[in-house]
């Protein structure tokens, strides 16, 4: 069970440049363990920036990063320990797929940590079942496989490391309906299983609203909203200035609420509202008989 | 990553920038003449070191960001300039001491050298390189060299790739960057170890960053041929640029330039070598 903290940050890109751009702007954050947390925002909004930060990929120029109490920074050269610990996913992580086989691109992370081999072995079939990789494949190139797979070898070298904080940029990304669905059950079950915390970031508000327990909402380089999930798609309006929406089926509940049936806001999947709504209109027939 | 100078465009308003980028790869040619074969005593090689700085002050790129550039070459220059000071024998000695032998000559040679360098960094950095977009100059080059398509030679295909090329550079250091951040996540070392070590660790920057350079190039040769791309044929410009007076005035001082420097070499005034 980890923690992050975030004081204080501030980070530029090309710091120095006549390209320079403020990312961060003095942002403060806590990511809960044991939890998923959903890191919202449009493009440009910082978010990217912010997940780099978490382990150390990026170094703030202002403020700190802590983990479980302590400074990420405090020892430079043992930076990679933190990278074991909070393990990220980039966007678009097939692009990292580099070996001949995809059990050794799994076990490159592993191998980096100086683990035995039966150790490595043992994780990269743990990681391979995490996300639903069948064993066979194993002996497979990673070149060889279709967008979506090649995306969970990619996630499963950064599980195989089995870090205590677990973050992906944009996990789903490009991938088909089914795809989606996958990949998130896949992570919410790997939270499950090993307890631990986990990041995600992602414009899709219907996902967030699905997985997440907490939302944080970036906007122009600061934490615009940070709450419980419901705490934030309460506040639409909100949201709406900041130019994201809340879920098309969570708008769809506050219309039929304004047209006087009674819903409430708090829905955000098609299942809940199937749930919410089908009594009522069992309810409704039964009205009509009588 | 993201620092490397490969001599890139600064966004400014200059009089440099304003300038023809035909002309502007002319008067480079000219001023890299100039440096290197018309220096030849302290008046021409003082004129050299002094239009250098008016370049760069005329240009309006900050002296910091130009002294960025010559980094890289301060070792080269450093190493002629040693060369020159131990090398060169002359008249005049200087200092003795067993096999050394230091001659004024020598110096001043180490001097000129590091002159004509600079001279030669800064005057085709800021004319083609600072103040001239990449676009514009190959478009430059293509016009410039058009006459030789009468010989049947493919001067906008050469041109095209060119663009291609420089095209894609930002776009494969901007992967590039990507592709080591995510094998840092997984535990990359690239920083220490020995030579070997650290050749061996960008193995997994470089196997994905081929892949990812043909899919770039397989996914534009499509959209240029969905776009039904033909090299040969008259093509036109979007924008077409005119040469004004002042490009040609522009032109004439370099010239006069060159000139100067040439009668100050006949007068042979100043220590010469």
């Amino acid at each position: 069970m980890s923690e992050i903290t975030i004081e204080k940050v501030s980070f530029y890109h090309g710091k120095g440049t006549p390209y320079e751009l403020k990312a961060l702007d003095d942002v403060s954050l806590r990511i809960h363990s044991g939890i998923i947390t959903g890191i919202i925002g449009h493009t440009g909004s910082g978010k990217s920036t912010l997940v780099e930060l978490f382990n150390g990929i990026l170094k703030p120029e202002e403020g700190r990063v802590i983990l479980d109490g302590e400074d990420i920074w405090a020892k430079p050269k043992e930076i990679r320990k933190v990278r074991f610990k909070v393990g990220l996913v980039m966007q678009y992580p097939e692009s990292q797929l580099f070996e001949e086989t995809i059990r050794q691109d799994i076990s490159f992370g592993p191998k980096n940590m100086g683990l035995s081999q039966e150790e490595i072995e043992e994780r990269v079939l743990e990681a391979a079942s995490f996300v639903g990789l069948d064993e066979a494949l194993l002996s497979k190139s990673p070149f060889d496989l279709s967008g979506g797979q090649k995306r969970r070898v990619a996630i499963a070298g950064v599980i195989a490391m089995r870090p205590d904080v677990l973050i992906l940029d944009e996990p789903a990304a490009g991938l088909d309906p089914s795809g989606r669905e996958a990949i998130f059950s896949n992570i919410v079950d790997y939270k499950n299983k090993t307890g631990s915390t986990v990041v995600i970031v992602s414009h899709s508000m219907e996902d967030m609203a699905k997985y997440c327990d907490r939302i944080v909402v970036m906007s122009g380089g600061r934490v615009f909203m940070d709450g419980s999930r419901d705490e934030v798609f309460e506040d639409t309006e909100r949201l709406r200035s900041a130019g994201l929406d809340i879920p098309q089926i969570t708008s769809l509940m506050l219309l039929l609420r304004e047209k006087g049936i009674d819903v409430d806001g708090g829905i955000y999947t098609i299942e809940g509202a199937m749930s919410r709504l089908l009594p009522l209109l069992e309810n409704r027939s039964k009205g009509d008989i009588q | 990553m993201k620092n490397i100078a490969l001599g890139q465009y600064y966004p400014a308003k200059s009089p440099i920038h304003r300038l023809d980028p035909r002309i502007k790869v002319i008067l480079a040619i000219l001023y890299i003449v100039c440096a290197t074969f018309l220096g030849k005593n302290m008046i021409s090689f003082g004129l050299l070191l002094l239009s250098a700085f008016l370049l760069i002050l005329l240009g309006r790129i900050p002296m910091k960001t130009v002294l960025r550039g010559i980094m890289p070459v301060l070792f080269v220059m450093a190493f002629a300039a040693l060369f020159q000071i131990f090398g060169k024998s002359g008249e005049i000695l200087l200092f003795e001491w067993k096999f050394i032998h230091i001659y004024l000559e020598g110096i001043l040679a180490a001097v000129f050298m590091v002159v004509r360098i600079f001279a030669l960094i800064v005057g085709t950095t800021i004319f083609l390189t600072y103040t001239t977009t990449p676009i514009e100059l190959t478009d430059a080059i293509e016009d410039l060299l058009s006459p030789l398509k009468k010989l049947k030679v493919p001067v906008h295909d050469f041109a095209m790739m060119m663009t291609l090329a420089l095209r894609f550079i930002p776009t494969l250091v901007e992967e590039t960057d990507k592709i080591m951040t995510a094998q840092k996540a997984r535990g990359a070392d690239f920083t220490t170890g020995s030579i070997i070590e650290r050749a061996k660790a960008l193995i997994p920057v470089l196997i994905p960053l081929i892949v990812s350079a043909i899919r770039h190039a397989v996914e534009l040769a499509v959209a240029m041929e969905c776009r039904c791309y033909h090299g040969d044929g008259v093509r036109t410009r979007m924008t077409v640029r005119h040469l004004r007076v002042t490009d040609f005035v522009v032109l004439l001082l370099m010239i006069g330039f060159g000139a100067s420097l040439v009668w100050f070499n006949i007068l042979g005034i100043g220590f010469s070598l």
